[in-house]
């Protein structure tokens, strides 16, 4: 497998996925359409940009209900952030803050996730129990997200005639817990975050991880927001719904990319996060080559690196007069420059790993997220060409360090008080080569690559929310909800399929919005039953960009044609102008503009007339193909005659009149 | 804990009755077949306050669930893994150059674990366990802590304020550079005054913290508490009874407050602690202290300390409210309470109906005390009829000493005077610890407004 060739989005086959061994799985955020938020009583679903205070808070791991501290926990406190959260004062209140504990918990949320979780076919929980789940990035006050475990281990319909994908979706589970701050920004040891979305309810699904390429993950998101979609009980429209995403390859390990607000962005992401796995476990095949062990990357714990450990050299002195300016200002600044050794690394940091990046990034990275460096320029290593220390300069550092040539050379510049945190860092980061792929959480970048966030948290940072009892589920509750359930898009396909539709207009329709209006207007008879939901699909999304009111294609006003073509006082092909008469005229008549298209008692004499004027017409026209003549003809004819004669009956009668007229020129 | 090898932990009646079924007990691991469909996961030992209806099971993904008794089909074994919480314990590190700080246990969560029995936060006390969870501490001092009590702030009481001030003597008298009480937060300021009054003019901090949000978890005050209390104990230059709890609610400063003027003002803020009637003495951060008040006690290198641990338990706090009825104050007389403070209202004030029953007490020889509901303000009695009329009757006005603190200081009183009630009056009516003070400053009283455009351009630029 890895020999297998690094190849661009878009030329890989199921097979190629196949043998990358690719999984991905998705976790689906969706915020819930209540008035409230979920441990609060303030309003939900408010966003704004007005602050009215700040409050400035740290975070501290703690440790975890078995008795350990989280990974992630431990990794944040090394950035030691100092978190500011932007109040204003009609969205947030003291719960959101920690100033008070959680009240009860919103009932319509749960009400709404039972629901969710019926319709995911879940199993439900007796009792709900609500814990913290740990964040330390500051995204929730608290330092953990109140969330409750609702409903395990469903299976839904997976159907996608275009991928060719006729099997079950399984969900590992759905959750309800609160939403957290928005992210204002984040520069060196400062993060700053809005409230408005904190504490808001949303449900995170939860899907096994049977997506087994770029694009069967892009229709699972789809139907599972789509599933969400059909409760009528969930928001909508920008940053309503975000997915991460968990991508593995054969060999590699489970990364979460976080936070991808469009399905349309996941398929490159996750094309792209498979082959820096790819390209990682080819570093590590290549460390194995070398005959190296992570024991080479030995450093102490505790302590100032550079004086601790041969790896590490403080690189103040040397390069104080560097021809790298960022890294000569930093030292005139006070920063502290350390140099760090990887010994048998030379040449892989320059490994690619994403389009445009390498395995010097994956350092680089790990040091920007965790010693927080104040100038965006802040490494440097001795794979690359290009900007950093001359050659001579490199050569002492390797003097400095005493490196032979087999090994790599990184550079980081950070304040002080950081340079022996982003010296651990690299070391730490380089160790991890040997294991290939490090489970990380990952950020989505705009072109699809992905960038370090986190050390990917495990189950230790879950532990039972001490302010909240549990909540019984009763079956009286549950049956409640059950009895109202709404249809699911698969029942909704299936109808649909009954009434005669094509597999691909069944599908489509069932997770359309306007699906509601199919069933409102209730064509009978499969050939018009077809032809609305076409016509829909081609046209209400066009109505919709351009700015066309819905009140233009209410049921009462689009009923009427419907009717009209069931009894075949118009025929199929109108449907569609008439959809764009509706939209043109959204407050006109609908009887008059069906009208135009109505047949009427004088239709055959009419037609003779203008026929007859038609090829007349044609008579003068001279030099045109009898093809072009023909097209000519219809456009001349049709827009009288549409929806009232049949355009087959037109096109033969012209078609005849036309060669009428020319024999008769010819003759 | 006598609950802690029952196999069944906090399982009663059905569930209990199940698990005995299926042979299964607290920390197996377990499948459960349900009418629900199949859970997996930890069976976690349950709160003896929740209901007996439900199983609570740790899924391996970290949830916890409850499943109900009725559903159940089937449990079967799958394996047992028992957890044993616990905090990282590493010795605390000895500096033959940092002072010796003594940190008095109360309960409270100034460091906690969780309890499964009650699904409540227990403390978490020793030197190891706090190093642990706070390594700072190590550079600030060399610790030794004595867990007193283990008892939530509500449960403190006189017994406890006798041996807390006895044991604070002890220390002071042992050498230590400073005394850190941990408290609970609720009747810290109960403690506070208590201690004010009991261990008069130490020669060394006596500092008592706490926190608001426990140390479980990581937005928690009690860190940044505990350092910046430590600091005050080993380092800080004033020798006196004070609180340190959050300033604002931002994790900035610290503020110390004076025993004697301080008051819980919030049922959850971090910054619930506020000084009343007074600035605060000084603030605390980062290893600075700041003196805000000109007439602080100074540390001083002796080991001289008035100890004073005597209480009578035998007196109350009454808030009057209006239409009192005057059988309140006699069921207190006939009960043989010997002292009663009132909280008045306005000035000091309480309704005539009730004249009958002070004059029967004053007979009785139950000393009768005037505070105020207001909290800030002095009591003025001579201001209207009424306030003279209760005069009249007995009622002894405590200038601007807080109700809670008048309280505590005439249990104090009359525990040092039993058989003197003039002694005890003139104890009560002479300031010891600020109790009373003699001028409110301008900035003593300031209960911002929110929503006047000068506090929303104050709340803009200042991290509250």
């Amino acid at each position: 497998m890895l020999d297998f060739p690094d190849q661009p989005f878009g030329a890989l086959t199921r097979q190629d996925y196949d043998i990358l061994g690719f999984m991905s799985g998705l976790e689906v955020h969706q915020q819930l359409l209540t008035n409230s938020k979920l441990f609060c009583r303030c309003p939900a679903g408010r966003r704004v940009t007005r602050v009215d205070a700040e409050v400035l808070r740290h975070m501290r791991p703690t440790l975890s209900e078995l008795g350990e501290y989280d990974g992630t926990a431990l990794m944040e406190f090394k950035t030691r952030k100092e978190i500011v959260y932007l109040l204003e004062r009609r969205s947030v209140c003291t719960y959101e803050i920690d100033d008070t504990p959680p009240f009860e918990i919103d009932e319509e949320a749960v009400a709404t996730a039972i629901e969710v979780a019926l319709l995911f076919d879940l199993n439900l929980v007796s009792e709900l129990h609500v814990m913290r789940k740990q964040y330390l990035d500051g995204s929730i006050p608290t330092g953990f997200q109140r969330t409750a475990m609702v409903g395990l281990a469903g299976t839904i319909p997976f159907r996608v005639p275009e991928l060719g994908v006729d099997r079950v979706l399984r969900i590992r589970q759905l959750s309800l817990e609160e939403d957290s701050c928005r992210e204002v920004s984040d520069v060196g040891h400062r993060i700053t975050f809005r409230t408005d979305r904190l504490g808001m309810p949303l449900t995170e699904a939860v899907t096994e991880p049977d997506l087994v390429t770029p694009f069967e993950l892009q229709a699972a998101a789809r139907l599972l927001a789509r599933v969400a979609r059909t409760t009528g009980k969930v928001r909508r429209g920008a940053g309503a719904a975000r997915q991460d995403v968990n991508v593995s390859v054969a060999g590699g390990r489970r990364v979460e990319i976080k936070g991808v607000h469009y399905h349309r962005r996941l398929p490159l992401l996750v094309h792209v996060e498979a082959f820096r796995q790819l390209n990682l476990l080819r570093v590590r095949e290549a460390l194995a080559d070398r005959t190296l062990d992570p024991s080479v990357l030995a450093i102490p714990d505790r302590g100032l690196p550079w004086e601790t450990s041969d790896l590490a050299a403080d690189m103040g002195g040397v390069l104080r007069h560097t021809t790298h300016a960022p890294l000569r200002e930093a030292i005139t600044r006070g920063e502290t420059a350390v140099a760090i050794k990887l010994p048998g690394f030379a040449g892989l940091l320059a490994h690619p790993t994403q389009p445009g990046r390498d395995f010097g990034h994956e350092l680089a990275e790990r040091v920007r997220v965790i010693a927080c460096p104040v100038d965006p320029q802040f490494f440097a290593d001795s794979d690359h060409r290009g900007p950093g220390p001359s050659e001579r300069e490199w050569r002492e550092v390797r003097r400095e360090l005493r490196a032979a040539a087999e090994d790599a050379v990184v550079l980081v510049w950070v304040p002080r008080d950081d340079a022996a945190t982003a010296a651990r860092e690299v070391v730490l980061r380089a160790r991890e080569a040997f294991d290939g792929v490090p489970a990380e959480t990952r950020q989505a970048n705009r072109d699809g690559t992905t960038g370090f966030e986190r050390v990917l948290p495990g189950p230790d940072r879950m532990y039972p929310d001490t302010d909240t009892p549990p909540l019984p589920i009763a079956d009286r509750v549950v049956a409640e909800v059950r009895e109202h359930l709404p249809e699911t898009p698969w029942a909704r396909a299936d109808r649909y399929l009954a009434l005669g539709l094509s597999t691909r207009t069944a599908q489509q329709l069932a997770g359309a919005p306007w699906a509601d209006l199919f069933d409102a207007v209730a064509p009978s008879g499969t050939a018009v039953a077809e032809r609305v939901a076409t016509a829909f699909a081609q046209r209400l999304p066009k109505y919709r960009r351009s700015g066309v009111p819905p009140e233009a294609h209410t049921a009462e006003r689009v009923a009427p044609l419907v009717r009209a073509l069931e009894s075949g006082a118009i025929r199929l092909e109108a449907t569609g102008r008439v959809l764009d008469q509706l939209a043109a005229a959204p407050t006109a008549n609908v009887g008059s503009i069906l009208d135009r298209y109505r047949a009427g008692p004088d239709d055959a004499s009419r037609f003779e007339l203008a026929l007859a004027s038609v090829a007349e017409a044609a008579q003068h026209m001279d030099g045109r193909s009898p093809g072009t003549l023909v097209r000519w003809g219809m456009g001349e004819l049709m827009p009288a005659f549409l929806g009232r004669l049949d355009p087959a009956l037109v096109q033969d009668r012209l078609t005849a009149a036309l060669s009428a007229v020319a024999s008769e020129g010819t003759r | 804990m006598s609950g802690t090898t029952d196999p069944y932990r906090g399982y009663r009646g059905p569930t209990r009755a199940l698990m005995q079924r299926f042979d299964i007990t607290v920390w197996c691991e377990v499948r459960a077949r349900t009418t629900r469909g199949v859970f997996e996961g930890l069976l976690l030992p349950r709160s003896e306050t929740s209901d007996e209806l439900h199983l609570v099971l740790k899924l391996g993904v970290g949830y916890n669930v409850g499943i109900r008794h009725d559903t159940v089909l089937e449990l079967e074994r799958i394996g047992y893994r028992e957890a044993h919480y616990k905090i990282p314990e590493k010795e605390f590190p000895f500096d033959p150059t940092h002072p010796r700080v003594k940190l008095f246990g109360t309960g409270g969560t100034i460091a906690s674990r969780l309890d499964y029995r009650t699904g409540a936060v227990i403390p978490a006390f020793s030197p190891g366990e706090l190093y642990g969870s706070v390594p700072e501490l190590a550079d600030i001092c060399n610790l030794e802590t004595e867990k007193l009590f283990g008892v939530f702030s509500e449960n403190m009481g006189p017994e406890q304020y006798l041996i807390l001030a006895e044991r604070i003597g002890e220390a002071i008298r042992a050498g230590y550079d400073g005394i850190v009480v941990g408290h609970g937060t609720d009747t810290m300021h109960h403690t506070a005054a208590a201690l004010s009054f009991m261990v008069q003019r130490p020669p060394v901090p006596v500092i008592m913290v706490g926190s608001q949000r426990s140390s479980d978890r990581p937005s928690s005050d009690a860190a940044q508490n505990l350092i910046n209390a430590t600091w005050t104990a080993a380092h800080g230059p004033i020798a006196e009874v004070l609180v340190c709890m959050f300033g604002p609610t931002s994790d900035r400063y610290n503020l110390l407050h004076r025993g004697t003027r301080v008051r819980k003002m919030h049922s959850s803020y971090r910054s619930t602690f506020r000084t009343l009637g007074d600035i605060p003495a000084a603030m605390v951060e980062d290893g600075i202290i700041t003196p805000l008040k000109d007439d602080l006690l100074p540390r001083r290198a002796d080991r001289e300390v008035l100890v004073q641990a005597t209480y009578e338990e035998r007196v109350t706090l009454t808030y009057y409210y209006p239409g009192m009825h005057p059988d309140v104050i006699d069921a207190l007389v006939d009960r043989g309470y010997k002292g009663i403070v009132i909280a008045g209202t306005g000035l000091g004030h309480v309704n005539r109906k009730i004249y009958p029953a002070l004059q029967r007490a004053r007979d009785a020889g139950v000393q009768m005390y005037m505070t105020l509901q207001t909290l800030w303000g002095f009591v003025q009695m001579h201001v209207y009829e009424t306030g003279r009329e209760i005069l009249g009757l007995g009622v002894i006005p405590l200038a601007n000493m807080l109700p809670e603190v008048a309280f505590i200081k005439l249990g104090w009183a009359l525990g040092l005077h039993p058989d003197d009630p003039a002694a005890a009056q003139r104890v009560m009516t002479t300031t010891i610890a600020d109790e009373m003070t003699d001028r409110e400053p301008h900035d003593g009283y300031l209960i911002y407004q929110g929503g006047v455009p000068e506090i929303r351009e104050f709340l803009g630029k200042v991290w509250r």
